[in-house]
């Protein structure tokens, strides 16, 4: 068994708070959570119930679909109560997919952080094409879309191959903060998106001028 | 008939989308609904182009057993290739880090499928007499690796062998037959077509309708707005009387074929998986 509802909760019991853009507050009733950037706010509508959160995190401002959920682009203007722990679980899943699971792991000492290379190399099909991607395009790629300004809000916590490390982002942004108010989101191996942006990263370099 | 598995946890694994939410929708929905029921401990979604992803979600887990049913029409290329080389599986159980990962067929695979066909096919049509009905069951076709001509072909065949409709038909948009030519194929003065995906999508949202000849092609990317297309049935074109249905993957009756595939893995594997 993997007690990560239980670290969870043990995070809430310490003063846990924060999440990504979420800020959550407890009261006798359960757990209310908003964007932070709606704190103090009066005119937020209110959802009840984990599954509400999937619909909230599904489009940007906009309208915008958001496949990257920790993508720095969540919007506002509602609230959400949940009862009890378990089922704040539940709502984080949607807002933030698996990034609980993937804190918890960490904190027990049982994430591995996958090197780029090695995510690349695994790949077959369309993607096979992503392990000529030179180490240079690769740094720039992920300077580019993992950002936390307009891409992605974890941090990341895999090298470009063992002993290289992404130079293209600040030295924050590459290590596990310490776990505080805050819940860390974690990034312990590329995701498709970024596999997928390689691919195109190698395609547009293959093209004659 | 799927007993509870209170220390067991099922994990559906959908292919999902970086463009449109409708593609992982269903899998969200079956999910949910499994979970409303309470018959595992937990119950999660996985994806390859969407989170959590395929490499994730064995974080999220807390059971050591742990039942995964691939979201997929049919076996190809995802259920072979992709899903156990992300998630490390070695067969059909894998036991990785104290745990027990069951793989369990893609849903699409059940024989209760054909039972879902039939049902999508006469819902869309209430009233329509199945015998002066050719009813079209349509695949993508030429995908990579992708059994899903096949698998559309043997629900025809099931479809064909109940003697409830004038005529069962396959066709693809891709490869001969082609939807394209449905006026051509069939003799019915009715004509329902059913499309064989997991979700509504660009292909069934447009692809097909415009194929069809019920939708012009649009300019944007396709979107839940193309879902109008299911609500001005019966369109009369090409002198018939033709029904379009959305893809059979939102059928919720689906969530039950998810349920069988858990059950169908212990009944096969018995003791030796039994937790």
């Amino acid at each position: 068994m993997r007690p990560v509802t239980e670290q969870l909760e043990r995070w809430l019991a310490a003063g846990g708070r924060e999440i990504g853009e979420i800020a959550i507050t407890r009261d006798e009733a359960g757990f209310e959570l908003r964007h932070r950037a709606d704190q103090g706010r009066t005119d937020l509508a209110t959802h009840t119930g984990a599954e509400a959160a999937r619909h909230l995190a599904n489009a940007d401002d906009a309208g915008k679909f958001r496949p990257l959920k920790t993508a720095p682009t969540l919007r506002r203007g509602w609230t959400l109560r949940v009862a009890d722990g378990g089922e704040l679980r539940r709502a984080l899943d949607y807002f933030y997919p698996a990034m609980s699971g993937v804190w918890a792991a960490h904190e027990r000492g049982e994430l591995r952080p996958v090197p780029l290379r090695e995510t690349l190399a695994r790949q077959t099909g369309m993607y096979r094409v992503t392990q000529l991607i030179t180490d240079e395009q690769a740094q720039e790629l992920v300077g580019r879309a993992c950002r936390s300004e307009d891409g992605c809000l974890k941090h990341i916590l895999w090298e470009l191959a063992p002993g290289q490390p992404i130079t293209t982002l600040s030295p924050e942004k590459l290590q596990a903060p310490p776990t505080t108010a805050a819940l860390p989101l974690l990034c312990h191996e590329a995701c498709n998106l970024l596999v997928a942006e390689a691919r195109s990263v190698v395609k547009k370099a293959q093209k004659p001028a | 008939m799927l007993s509870r598995k209170p220390s067991s946890a099922l994990i559906i694994v959908g292919h999902g989308s970086t463009v449109n939410p409708d593609s992982s929708a269903p899998t969200f929905d079956h999910a949910e609904e499994i979970a409303r029921r309470g018959l595992f401990r937990e119950v999660y979604c996985a994806f390859w182009k969407e989170e959590p992803s395929l490499r994730q979600v064995l974080h999220m887990v807390e059971a050591d057993d742990i039942y995964v049913v691939p979201n997929f029409i049919s076996e190809g290329y995802f259920t072979r290739t992709v899903i156990p080389r992300e998630l490390e599986l070695a067969g059909t159980i894998t036991e990785l880090g104290g745990r027990s990962i069951k793989y369990c067929e893609p849903v699409g695979n059940h024989a209760q499928m054909t039972d879902l066909l039939l049902r999508r096919a006469q819902q869309i049509a209430p009233g329509v007499p199945p015998a002066e009905t050719s009813l079209f069951i349509v695949g993508h076709g030429t995908n990579l690796n992708d059994n899903s001509a096949v698998a559309a072909k043997r629900e025809v065949e099931r479809l064909a062998a109940l003697g409830l409709y004038g005529e069962v038909l396959s066709a693809y948009m891709e490869e001969e037959p082609l939807i394209s030519k449905w006026d051509e194929y069939s003799k019915c003065p009715n004509v329902v077509v059913v499309p064989f995906f997991i979700s509504d999508g660009l292909h069934s949202y447009e692809d097909i309708p415009v194929l069809l000849g019920i939708a012009d092609e649009s300019p944007g990317a396709a979107s839940a707005s193309g879902a109008s297309v299911f609500q001005r049935n019966p369109y009369l074109l090409r002198g018939r009387t033709l029904f379009y249905a959305s893809a059979i993957g939102t059928e919720p009756l689906f969530a039950e074929l998810i349920l069988e595939h858990v059950a169908d893995f212990d009944a096969r594997h018995g003791a030796l998986a039994a937790s």
